[in-house]
């Protein structure tokens, strides 16, 4: 037993990466769909969006790039489904570059499911150098700060933009974030300044530091990771990659759970035998 | 020469530090005028920042290649690549990841392999959160002992399959993140943020000078 | 004979109570130019009535002031319910108040349908609604101007001043006394031992300062570390590798190191190729680095300054090679990862610290010293605004928002 323990403590790593890959792969081939259940934060972005009227400007910040694809374009897309069943004029950016090509897909693959027109009910600006800079360049002038959208076609005289001068027209703003330039950015240098109503949306890994921005009520909402997105996927209505993703999670954290409590079991068995430590 | 490499940005570090420190509290016109323009030269400077950083790369394995140091091979790779995947986006495709909804070469490059390349470097953290985790939860005292039950209590908390098993994990979790985790973020926040606001009036009034570039003689 | 009288008596004082208020036009209505802004609205204010209700509505009126003076037509600008509108406590500081708590205040801002210039005129009248009776008030005029100084956030500025205040002081007091008291840093003596280690092992070590730029604070403390360790490094001649991201980083920490190889006196010991350049991408860097620790394996591994994903990959990576891990981050998000994974971790304010302690450089300590100075003013500012605003709800008084404004951040 106590070789055994020895064992155990001090297993090949490789091991537990099978044991993971294992915990991520057979739910996707065989998942077992559990209830998902909302919570508050994730509700208050969409209780938001629900009640916004017809027409209202939503802004979209795609701020992540392909690495953080798999957690946030989940809850872009279910973001999106949303505002184009509300019918909302959608406005979309993004200050990471590298995820330039991924927003515009995003926007482009979900604007044609929902059958809405870019320039007409949407509208994709790409990215403009600044970060913060050009935050308070849009909050100025939209149209100076973007002439032209990410397909090159002038924003002036747009009609998804009929009325909009600057980000004080912004009725919501999401920014789905991976990092900085992200939420905290925009909360400074936009609402802060231009004061229009914001939510966020981020990786799992920061989701924990984004809850004092909740707590005060500088952001409405917050999506944290996989599990966020599975809930927005489950109060619209419509199940996704983020719930089909969530079986993997769950056998993956339950992996983990396993291993760190048996690990304890095998380190309290050898510092039990020597009477210290292993 | 000292004066364009000290004297001259200090001043101008003071003087736009001071000025756009009290823009904030001016609602005047003139006052968002002035931010409006500074944040165009910002935003000038930030895309001649890229080219910097472009530059830098080509000027570094360059030596490297020339040089035919240990690994140069991946040097040459790299120019190749970066070479290749420019001369693609500017002359072949005009920068465009799609036309006319059909996918360009660039955005083949764009959409076969940095995103994989990218989503895979991030997806090994899932194996090493695993690792780590198996390594280092040990519970060696009581401090740690806690972490570890807070950590599991959470895991369980934030899946569909711990909330249905034990549903109390989901609340005690709502309960860990809103309160105790807010708390203890709010107060590193102050500190990290205290340090940030000094380290700005330090720039702002020519204490720090690391910014210029050189070691203490700046 | 009783019951029939009490239930006449109560008839005639519950048609008396349900009577409705009559409508009377606003008291002490007036419009102004709304403060601290740019000129493009106007601030209308009118005092509370006893028959504001749900059903009964009031409805906002603007018009243009013509050059010759006369007034032009009337506009609807917009239709709110009479229930609303109210000024609380904690939307305007008591210093900058444009009417009494309880009174009604609206702000026109300019719009497309009715736009606000600064210097125009403007008359504004309300017109009172309920069923189909209404009553107006009189006009009252008003000329919106931008203003130079927002007093809403006077005590923002004052805060600001107060800090920059105490910062220099603790500077100057630093440079009078350069060994002011600085709690030790545990991870601190981890370093010696870390360095030991690697020259009797005869393998490097990889030091890495962090995502950030030079306009990081913890970027900054990095280098300043890294000046140290290079000292203990050019004195046992151990070898030293700094992989960076940021081409203005790398040149500030090659001459840190050089001058710290100088400073000890050993410039013969000095590499030129010590710092180099690998990219600025996230996961290329994390990949550079995680080949160099798995080929070269280093012995010590420190991880100074700003982290994001990347950070589990290289610390993960270092420990499967069996270097001694020490790290220090802001970066909260990244803390468990590093805590972990590391033998030692900084946390956030100890990384500062740490460049403070080990340089005793009279700007970072004095530094150091205000920042403790502030945290101290940040907590018994948290303890005295939770005690009064605990005994103004107990003992239901507005009186404490005195002080409890002075705290605030009004827009």
């Amino acid at each position: 037993m106590k070789e055994f323990a020895r064992w155990m403590v001090s297993i090949d790593r490789r091991i537990i990466f099978v044991l993971i890959a294992l915990g991520t792969l057979l739910p996707l081939l065989h998942p077992f769909g559990l209830p998902i259940k909302v919570s508050p934060e994730v509700r208050g972005v969409y209780d938001y969006i629900e009640n916004l009227p017809e027409g209202s400007v939503f802004f979209l910040s795609l701020d992540f790039d392909p690495s953080s694809k798999p957690e946030l374009e989940p809850q872009a897309v279910a973001l999106l489904r949303h505002a184009f069943r509300k019918h909302l004029r959608v406005i979309g950016m993004t200050h990471w570059l590298p995820g330039t090509g991924l927003a515009d897909s995003i926007f482009a693959r979900v604007a044609k499911e929902m059958g809405k027109q870019a320039e007409k009910d949407y509208v994709f600006l790409g990215w403009s150098p600044g970060t913060g800079s050009l935050v308070i360049a849009m909050g100025q002038d939209l149209y100076k700060a973007f002439p032209s959208d990410n397909a090159k076609h002038p924003t002036v005289g747009m009609p998804v933009l009929e009325g909009v001068r600057n980000l004080r027209d912004v009725n919501y703003l999401i920014s789905l974030a991976a990092g900085n330039p992200g939420i905290e950015m925009w909360y400074v240098f936009g609402k802060d300044k231009y004061r229009f109503e914001m939510a966020g949306g981020s990786t799992g890994v920061m989701a924990p530091g984004l809850y004092p921005f909740l707590r005060s009520g500088q952001i409405n909402g917050l999506i944290g990771g996989l599990q966020g997105a599975a809930e927005y996927e489950t109060l619209i209505g419509q199940k996704g990659t983020a719930v089909a993703g969530m079986d993997a999670q769950s056998a993956d954290h339950f992996v983990i759970i396993t291993l760190v409590l048996l690990c304890n079991v095998f380190y309290f068995v050898l510092r039990g035998d020597k009477g210290r430590p292993a | 020469m000292i004066f364009f490499k000290r004297q001259l940005p200090l001043a101008i570090t003071l003087i736009m530090g001071v000025v756009f420190a009290l823009q904030y509290y001016i609602p005047h016109p003139v006052s968002e005028d002035a931010i409006t323009h500074l944040s165009k030269w910002m935003q000038i400077i930030s895309g001649f920042a890229m080219v910097l950083g472009l530059a830098s790369l080509f000027q570094v394995h360059a030596m490297k290649i020339k040089r035919q140091v240990p690994g140069w091979g991946y040097s040459g790779i790299l120019f190749f690549a970066m070479l290749a995947t420019l001369a693609v986006g500017l002359f072949w495709s005009k920068g465009e990841t799609t036309a006319n909804g059909v996918q360009t070469a660039f955005g083949w490059i764009y959409s076969y392999t940095m995103v994989p390349l990218q989503a895979t470097m991030f997806s090994i953290l899932a194996f090493f959160i695993a690792s780590a985790a198996y390594r280092a939860f040990r519970a060696r005292s009581r401090e740690a002992a806690l972490l570890l039950t807070a950590a599991v209590v959470v895991m369980m908390g934030r899946v569909p399959l711990g909330q249905f098993l034990l549903p109390w994990t989901w609340d005690v979790t709502q309960w860990l993140l809103n309160v105790i985790n807010s708390a203890v973020r709010r107060a590193i926040l102050i500190g990290v943020s205290m340090g940030s606001v000094a380290l700005s009036l330090k720039i702002i009034l020519g204490y720090e000078r690391s910014y210029l570039g050189g070691g203490k003689d700046q | 004979m009783i019951l029939v009288s009490l239930f006449l008596l109560l008839l005639i004082h519950g048609a008396a109570f349900a009577a409705p208020f009559p409508l009377t036009p606003p008291e002490g209505f007036r419009a102004l130019d709304t403060p601290n802004d740019a000129g493009t609205s106007i601030s209308l204010v009118w005092k509370a009535s006893p028959g504001d209700s749900k059903d009964r509505k009031v409805q906002v009126w603007l018009a243009e002031k013509k050059a010759n003076g006369s007034v032009g037509e009337f506009k609807k600008i917009t239709e709110l319910p009479s229930k609303s509108r109210y000024i609380k406590p904690g939307d305007f500081p008591w210093w900058d108040q444009p009417a009494a708590k309880g009174d009604h205040y609206v702000k026109i801002p300019s719009s497309q349908s009715f736009p606000i210039e600064d210097g125009k005129g403007y008359a504004a009248k309300l017109v009172i609604r309920e069923g189909d009776q209404e009553v107006s008030s009189p006009v009252s005029e008003a000329t919106p101007a931008p203003n130079w100084v927002n007093l809403a956030q006077i005590n923002n500025l004052a805060f600001v001043v107060v800090f920059t205040g105490i910062l220099l002081t603790s500077i100057g007091a630093s440079r009078r006394n350069p060994h002011m008291y600085l709690r030790r840093i545990a991870g601190l003596d981890a370093v010696e031992e870390a360095i030991g280690r690697s020259t009797e092992m005869g393998r490097p070590i990889l030091y890495l300062t962090g995502a950030g730029d030079m306009g990081d604070v913890s970027t900054i403390a990095a280098t300043v570390i890294l000046g140290e360790v290079a000292k203990k490094v050019a004195r046992y001649d151990t070898t030293l590798k700094v992989p960076h991201r940021d081409p203005i980083v790398m040149a500030v920490c090659q001459e840190v190191v050089k001058e710290a190889y100088v400073e000890v006196g050993r410039p013969d010991a000095y590499r030129e190729d010590s710092n180099f350049f690998i990219t600025g991408d996230q996961f290329s860097y994390t990949a550079a680095v995680d080949g160099i620790m798995l080929r070269e394996k280093p012995a010590a591994n420190f991880f100074m300054g700003s982290y994001f994903a990347e950070s589990l990959l290289l610390t993960e990576t270092g420990a499967s090679t069996g270097a001694i891990q020490i790290a220090g981050t802001d970066s909260d998000h990244q803390l468990p990862f590093f805590v972990t994974t590391c033998d030692y971790t900084l946390i956030g304010e100890e990384l500062y610290a740490a460049s403070a302690y080990l340089s005793r450089e009279p700007v970072l300590v004095g530094t150091l010293r205000g920042q403790d100075i502030g945290k101290a003013i940040i907590m018994a500012a948290l303890i005295l605004g939770t005690t009064l605003a605990t005994l103004g709800v107990l003992v239901q008084s507005d009186a404490v928002n005195y002080i409890l404004d002075l705290f605030k951040d009004f827009k």
